[in-house]
């Protein structure tokens, strides 16, 4: 009997550790490889497509000479500072709301009408509220995820097994430790799940707000590039924007394995 | 067994309203009593009521009429001296096996020296002894109902009640689990409803039996296991083997058909 050779493409058969790796890598060798050769041989306008290399060097050159640090950790605080004052208010009513019809009947017809409007429209009536300062961001940042969190919580929060609530109950517990010690942290390994997806959103609302109405900032760093021709510097940008989103989402994953320890099977 | 009564379900009934307007009589009338330190089964074809009976006892619903009293109060919604088991596994994931236990202590203020000396007693009652510090997500599902009952129990209930708590499992292990039950209800004098569909798991289990007819529950008729001669029996496999077990499974059998007809 001849073994039959296992064909490449398998059915919805996982792949080994090693494939996924090489997998992962070939993908972005080819696309620096197409890069680089597209560059060199000349086929696209250098001003309009620096080659890769000097992305890279113009990115160091940015951190280490000209400052660019201070721009990436505006950016960062922006992001950070309005994802939490978001979180602060999401977290809570999201849970009362996904808890309480009562409260969901009060806050969900507002909550879900402002959904549906997209939160840069807000943009100018925000610069005549708050003048050009950070409040204007912040709350573009704010404004931009606040209903979608607040959503995605109550929901997870309205999928805790009705089970769980009642055996608390017969367990004797009043209402506010049913909230607080079984609902809440049932719901909190999803809480931290739509806040990694909703920070991903926040950034880029953060990229938003400093290309239309920054001084300071990655975005806005990029803006200046471009009245410079300075493309290798946009890139960096887009590169630097990329990283540090990947970085939080990574920050956030291993946040989740620290912290719910329970969800790993033995 | 004392003839006390530890629970009276006085001619209760439930109706649902369906959407539509329509309204649903799920139970009807129906009422028995359950004596102290007893196990009370209630058995009957599905959707004859049970679970809304057990979730009446439990406050868990409303009974459109009749009323049920504990301890000589009238029930008005949940309370810790109504425990109860379900199906579903209930175990809080984010707690080891002995803060589940304790979860039911914790929560009505009971001092930590006593909370986790009861918690290490009923986890050994159950078994699970040597799993004390592990998650339920670590756990088989016969285990993680274990963990339900301990925890109920750490509670010290008046009454306990358990929806199909074992349905879910695989034979072997329910047998275990029944087996558990009656050394349960031997150690710690637990007064119990427990409903079911499994003819056998009743005839174990049952100090009495109420039998529901369905559309709508009514109680067809009340049971007492008298081949046992008032003594629980241990041993599910010895259980068996008793004379009058067969006529008891013979006669429920014929119930269950008579219902299952009833129906089409
Ligand atoms: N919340 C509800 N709303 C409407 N109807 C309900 C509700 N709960 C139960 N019913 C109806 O009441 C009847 C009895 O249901 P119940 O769940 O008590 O039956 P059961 O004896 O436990 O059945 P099973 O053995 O299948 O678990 C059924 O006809 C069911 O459809
Ligand atoms: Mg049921």
């Amino acid at each position: 009997m001849s073994a039959r050779p296992t064909p490449f493409l398998q059915l919805r058969k996982p792949v080994s550790r090693r494939q996924k790796l090489l997998s992962a890598l070939a993908i972005w060798v080819l696309f620096f490889g197409i890069w680089i050769v597209a560059s060199a041989s000349g086929l696209v306008n250098p001003l309009l497509v620096p080659a890769p290399q000097q992305v890279f060097a113009t990115t160091f050159d940015l951190f280490f000479s000209r400052g660019f640090g201070s721009d990436v950790l505006i950016s960062i605080s922006r992001v950070l500072i309005a994802f939490a004052l978001a979180s602060a208010v999401a977290v809570p009513l999201g849970v009362m709301m996904g808890s309480f019809p009562a409260i969901e009947a009060f806050f969900a017809p507002f909550v879900s009408a402002w959904r549906y409007l997209p939160a840069p429209s807000f943009i100018p009536i925000l610069l005549m509220w708050f003048g050009t300062g950070e409040a204007p961001k912040l709350a573009l940042l704010f404004l931009g995820v606040i209903f979608f969190l607040i959503t995605l919580i109550m929901d997870h929060t309205k999928n805790v097994r009705e089970e769980l609530v009642e055996t608390a109950l017969t367990l004797g517990a009043p209402r506010h430790k049913v909230v607080a010690r079984v609902i809440f942290p049932a719901v909190l390994p999803d809480i931290v799940t739509a806040m990694r997806q909703m920070l991903a959103m926040t950034w880029t609302y953060l990229v938003i707000a400093e290309i239309v109405a920054s001084t300071t900032g990655i975005g806005a760093m990029m803006m200046r590039a471009r009245r410079f021709l300075n493309t290798d510097e946009i890139l960096s940008g887009i590169v630097v924007i990329g990283v540090l989103g990947l970085l939080f989402d990574l920050t956030f994953s291993a946040l989740h394995r620290w912290a719910f320890p329970y969800l790993r099977k033995a | 067994m004392s003839a006390e009564t530890a629970l009276e379900i006085r001619e209760i009934s439930k109706e649902f309203e369906l959407s539509g307007g329509r309204k649903l009589v799920a139970v009807e009338g129906a009422g028995f009593t359950v004596e102290r330190n007893s196990i009370c089964v209630l058995l009957g074809p599905s959707g004859c009521g049970k679970s809304t009976i057990l979730r009446m006892i439990a406050g868990l619903e409303t009974p459109s009429g009749g009323e049920i009293v504990i301890g000589g109060r009238r029930v008005e919604g949940p309370g810790r001296d109504r425990g109860m088991v379900f199906q579903a596994y209930t175990s809080f994931d984010w707690l080891t096996v002995r803060k589940n236990v304790e979860f039911g202590m914790q929560i009505n203020g009971v001092p930590a020296a006593e909370r986790r000396e009861r918690a290490e007693r009923f986890i050994n009652l159950v078994g699970l002894g040597k799993f004390a510090e592990a998650y339920p997500s670590q756990l088989s599902g016969g285990m993680r109902q274990r963990v339900a009952i301990a925890r109920t129990l750490a509670n010290d209930p008046e009454v306990l009640l358990m929806d199909e708590p074992f349905g879910a499992l695989d034979a072997e292990t329910r047998w275990l689990m029944q087996e558990l039950m009656i050394d349960v209800a031997e150690k710690t004098n637990t007064t119990m409803v427990i409903v079911t569909h499994d003819l056998e798991e009743a005839i174990f289990l049952a100090d009495k039996i109420v039998f529901l007819s369905s559309h709508p529950g009514r109680v067809k008729e009340v049971i007492v296991p008298e081949f046992k001669q008032g003594a629980r029996i241990a041993d599910k496999e010895r259980a068996v083997k008793l004379d009058g077990y067969s006529d008891l499974e013979a006669h429920l059998m014929r119930l269950m058909r008579e219902e299952g007809r009833g129906k089409e």
